[in-house]
């Protein structure tokens, strides 16, 4: 059995009044090769920063092989640091940045040189022992960093997201490199990233943070298997989380229907997040899935398809657009041209009203046929009341050429979706023929148009309309009245699979029951 | 413990400093105020030396000179400066570190050196020594200056910008007026900042080039030390005086300009 | 991107008129001798072979190279620490003190050279200080004392602002992974702090070095009619003796000084002895 080698017991650390660290408790056992990881600001660089020496906590106590250390300099701890830009010393070479330590103890000469070669020869730089370090490759100097801490023969290495300044292919290299030479030299490694891949291939144990505090501590399979809740779940690789309840031990219910499931121990009808991995998904023909749902989009990733499927579509409404294809007034006298066209217009939108909104909706403009040149509209005229109704408004320009249109107000705009928890809106429009067919980004347009907008029943956030469906063609499209389909985005899965399926196929989904995960619903 | 002392002894060497550096600068302006001739004894508050400034029409005009020289300098030299440093940035190299050797000269060589260079070479030209040789000298050594504080803004800009604004169809004349001048302002104005001071304080070279009466402030009080005399002192506070209020407004104006526009963003 | 190529050429037909001719008129004055006409001029040495044939002058340059050394010595042992407490304090306090440091050289150089004639005077502020003590006073006007203090004064801001830019430019994590492999504070900044700051030590030298060596006002204001350097040496040659061509042969023999001294600056700053394997 291992012993413990380093103790943390309820650390806090505060900067400026804010919480970093909110009572840390974490052991560190001799050789193990520990990852601190979780987002930028949850407080792992402060922990190795403590643990380092370079700052002190506020409360708690940390303990080296049984002795509180908190007071000891950083010059006098066993630990050694490998920085995170390295911080090697510009004004030494490769030789005398390892030796350093060395030389700062005062050993023999030969001893230091026996010694530095037999750094340089482990992380394979023997060639480099002259060069200057700001000449070096960024993953040279990563090594220099490694072995000038090493040399020191500390009982725990801290990395301070060494890997960060690397390019992919060098950070995986590097990866495998760290690992050989913790396994070589057979000390602590305690490592911080930000890295989700990177803990995972390295670690015997990782440590997921979040706001000052410690998720989860577990090994990488326990941790990639087992999240504890949807932060670690989402954190460590992808996944699909779906809101449920569990009925029973072994049994839980969602979209509508119930599974089993290996886990236990929860409340009966406790409100659970079910976590599916994408990788433990399969498409299968829609007559066999145990979800039934469609192929939205499909993304090669290289080795396999990244495949969205949605089993139930978001909250949508349908508007009526009317084409038609007026004739812009002309005003001879002027030579001006002016077009404008009717719009709808919901009861709230009254109050918001302004020139600007109307010329907006209206879409109305004048020009110079001939130069082809826009002319400012000088004068917009209406009257309006909040009752649905028809209201005329007329625009027209200094030059007197003037073109009246209706604003039609009118309420029932809008579909709620009690499950999703969502409200969509979006407004019949008129549009001219040629408006269409002019359009360069359709969809965004149409949603303009048609003033198309969903937000939370919660929190009243905005949601995003993903969704804009029509079934005719904008090159060619004549008068007429066509439907428009706004929607947000529906319950989707994400599968990875290794056949690639089409876009709009109808499929099914097949998992098993140790392929699903149940967290505690995090508020 | 430790790094309390560490704290004291750090406040003591600043002390030291702060009064090693203003106490002279207090001093000038302490016994321009003073009542009697003494430079030792202060003996009285007076204004007489400022009336004695003022009615002295060769201080006046030293006064005058020096701000003329030093506006009309800074404004030519800041433009020469900033044309010269976008062409140079587009230059071949072997051009552009030839200019940049040349530029360095009068700023590493002793001043001394580039005011008789100046001297022989007016009066090889046989233009006599006044205002015109003045300007031009101080022209000659505030452009480098110049050319110095822009051009690593010009290194740091992306070089696609002006492509993009002649390709959005600017002409390169606008290319220069609305993109690339905005965009290296900042080195532009501490250019032209650095500019004014060296032409206002400077002393060897228009010592050296200047003539027919022609003199500027720092001419002035090196003929008149000679003997003691208060209205330096006085002279000098003026200057002094405004020295600080062109760093205040330099200063605080761009704080006030951040303050507008975030009250604009509200 | 040709566009703006050509807004170069002016300035440089400017620079070359104006800096260029300047100097090669220097060059040509100081080998030759007066009372040359365009088409016979006569290159000689003898304005060199003057100089350094009359121990007046010799003495001259001599008194000037140890006053500028001493100058630059003082200015380093008094600046490092200055720079040194600037940089290590919190960033606004820097702020301040690079403010309070710079605001005085934007302030005419004679005008604050002036202001001591009065704080050394016999009767002046700093004998009377001394004399709360008991002590003095001291003749301090007019003596070697006053001009290296004026030099000091006037150029020490140069120093402070050189080193402080390379203390600040300085990765604060070298002197934690210093202290991670076991250096104490002392050893940090022998180790890492000091050869760090080293750049800006050099170029500190060279802007104090150089206007102390040519300086003429300061020994005149605060040395008197009779303290001269070669700077006056020079002023005398152009504004009263009328002798440019010993004038501008003087100058050549101070520029090629500073020159050398330049490069053997920065020789010690790129020689890479200094960051070798030496032990």
């Amino acid at each position: 059995m291992a012993k413990k080698l380093i103790q943390f017991k309820n650390i806090v650390k505060e900067f400026d009044g804010k919480l970093v660290l909110k009572g840390v408790n974490l052991d560190i056992y001799e050789n193990e090769f520990v990852t601190l990881l979780g987002p930028s600001g949850c407080g792992k660089t402060t922990l190795l920063r403590i643990l380092g020496g370079f700052l002190t906590q506020n409360e708690g106590q940390v303990l080296f092989d049984g002795q509180e250390i908190s007071k000891v300099p950083p010059y006098k701890r066993e630990i050694n640091t490998v920085f995170q830009k390295y911080a090697l010393f510009p004004h030494m070479n490769v030789y005398n940045n390892i030796a350093f330590g060395l030389k700062i103890k005062k050993e023999p000469k030969d001893i230091i040189e026996q010694k530095v070669k037999r750094m340089l020869k482990l992380v394979n730089l023997e060639d480099f022992a002259d060069k200057n370090v700001t000449e070096m490759s960024g993953g040279q100097q990563q090594r220099v960093a490694i072995a000038r801490a090493l040399v020191n023969e500390p009982s725990v290495l801290l990395l301070d997201e060494p890997l960060g300044a690397l390019d992919l292919k060098l950070r995986q290299e590097m990866q495998h490199e760290l690992k050989r030479i913790q396994q070589e030299v057979g000390i602590t490694f305690i490592f911080v990233t930000h890295d989700q891949e990177e803990a995972l291939t390295m670690s015997d144990k990782i440590v997921v943070m979040k706001d000052g505090e410690i998720q989860q501590i577990g090994t990488p399979t326990d941790i990639y298997n087992e999240p504890v809740n949807e932060f670690v779940a989402n954190f460590i690789g992808e996944s699909n989380i779906i809101e449920g309840v569990m009925p029973a031990d072994y049994k839980v219910t969602f979209e509508g229907r119930t599974f089993d499931c290996v886990d236990e121990g929860f409340a009966p009808n406790e409100a659970v997040d079910v976590v599916i991995r994408p990788e433990d998904l399969d498409i299968v023909p829609r007559e066999q899935g145990k979800l039934k749902g469609v192929v939205k989009s499909v993304l090669f990733k290289g080795v396999h398809y990244e495949t969205m499927v949605e089993t139930k579509i978001g909250t949508a409404i349908t508007v009526k657009m009317q084409v038609s294809d007026d004739r812009p007034v002309y005003n001879e006298a002027a030579n001006e041209k002016m077009s404008a066209n009717d719009f709808y217009l919901d009861v709230d939108d009254v109050d918001e009203l302004d020139d600007a909104i109307i010329v907006a909706r209206a879409d109305a403009q004048a020009w110079n046929p001939d130069e082809d040149e826009l002319i400012s509209i000088k004068e917009v005229q209406y009257t309006i009341e909040k009752k649905n109704g028809s209201y005329p408004v007329t625009f027209s320009t200094a030059a007197g050429t003037s073109v009246t249109v209706n604003m039609i107000v009118k309420d029932e705009n809008r579909v709620t979706s009690k499950e999703n928890e969502e409200e969509i809106f979006a407004v019949n429009f008129f549009k001219k023929a040629d408006e269409i067919q002019e359009s360069i980004a359709l969809e965004t347009d149409l949603k303009t148009w048609a003033n198309a907008s969903a937000w939370s029943l919660e929190d009243e956030s905005p949601v995003e309309i993903t969704d804009v469906k029509y079934d005719f063609d904008p090159e060619t499209i004549t008068p007429g009245i066509y439907d428009v389909t706004f929607a947000t985005r529906g319950y989707e899965y994400k599968v990875d699979t290794t056949d690639k399926h089409e876009v709009g196929e109808e499929v099914g989904l097949i998992f098993q029951p140790e392929d699903i995960h149940i967290m505690s619903r995090q508020r | 413990m430790e790094k309390q002392k560490h704290r004291i002894g750090s406040k003591i060497i600043m002390g030291i400093t702060a009064l090693f550096f203003y106490l002279p600068i207090l001093y000038i302006i302490v016994f321009s105020f003073n009542d009697s001739r003494s430079l030792t004894r202060f003996s009285g508050f007076s204004l007489r030396w400022y009336e004695k400034m003022f009615s002295d029409s060769s201080m006046m005009e030293a006064v005058f000179y020096t701000i003329v020289i030093a506006v009309l300098a800074t404004i030519i030299s800041t433009i020469v400066g900033t044309l010269a440093a976008i062409g140079l940035s587009r230059s071949r190299r072997i051009l552009r570190s030839a200019v940049e050797q040349v530029n360095n000269l009068p700023i590493m060589n002793p001043e001394i050196v580039t005011a008789i260079g100046m001297l022989m070479f007016f009066s090889a030209l046989g233009v006599s020594k006044g205002f015109l040789t003045l300007l031009l000298a101080h022209i000659m050594f505030c452009t480098p200056y110049v050319i110095l504080s822009v051009s690593p803004k010009l290194r740091s800009l992306d070089p696609n910008l002006a492509d993009a604004a002649l390709d959005l169809g600017a002409t390169p004349a606008q290319a220069l007026t609305k993109v690339i001048v905005p965009q290296i302002m900042p080195g532009i104005v501490s250019g032209a900042l650095i500019a004014f001071t060296m032409s206002f304080d400077d002393f060897i070279i228009s010592y050296f080039v200047t003539g027919n009466g022609v003199n500027n402030i720092s001419i002035l009080v090196y003929t008149m030390s000679k003997r003691v005399n208060p209205s330096i002192n006085a002279l000098s506070t003026l200057v002094i005086a405004l020295i600080t209020v062109v760093l205040i407004i330099v200063n605080v104006i761009p704080i006030i300009r951040e303050k507008t526009k975030r009250r604009e963003q509200v | 991107m040709r566009q703006f190529r050509s807004m170069v050429y002016p300035y440089v037909i400017w620079i070359t008129i104006m800096i260029v001719v300047p100097m090669l008129m220097i060059l040509l004055y100081a080998f030759t001798t007066a009372g040359n006409e365009v088409t016979t001029i006569r290159f000689t040495l003898d304005n060199f072979i003057r100089f350094f044939n009359d121990a007046v002058f010799l003495d001259v340059l001599k008194r000037s190279l140890v006053i500028a050394v001493a100058t630059t010595v003082l200015c380093v042992l008094l600046g490092y620490p200055i720079a040194y407490v600037i940089a290590s304090g919190p960033e606004k306090s820097k702020m301040f003190w690079i403010l309070m440091i710079t605001l005085p050289t934007w302030i005419n150089m004679l005008v604050r050279t002036y202001a001591w004639v009065g704080i050394l005077q016999d009767d002046g502020l700093l004998n009377r200080l001394l004399g709360l003590f008991g002590l003095g006073p001291f003749p301090m006007m007019y003596t070697t004392f006053a001009v290296v203090l004026g030099m000091v004064y006037n150029f020490i801001p140069f120093m402070i602002l050189q080193i402080h830019a390379s203390l600040a430019k300085m990765d604060k994590s070298l002197l934690e992974a210093a202290s991670d492999l076991g250096a104490n504070r002392i050893q940090c900044f022998l180790r890492v702090t000091l050869p760090l700051s080293l750049p800006g030590v050099l170029s500190g030298i060279t802007l104090v070095f150089l206007p102390a060596v040519s300086s003429f006002f300061i020994p005149k204001l605060l040395g008197g009619g009779q303290y001269v350097l070669i700077g006056n040496v020079i002023e005398t040659q152009f504004m009263t003796s009328g002798d440019w061509n010993f004038g501008s042969a003087i100058s050549l023999i101070m520029a090629v000084i500073i020159m050398i001294s330049m490069y053997l600056t920065r020789k010690v700053d790129t020689d890479p002895a200094a960051n070798g394997r030496s032990e």
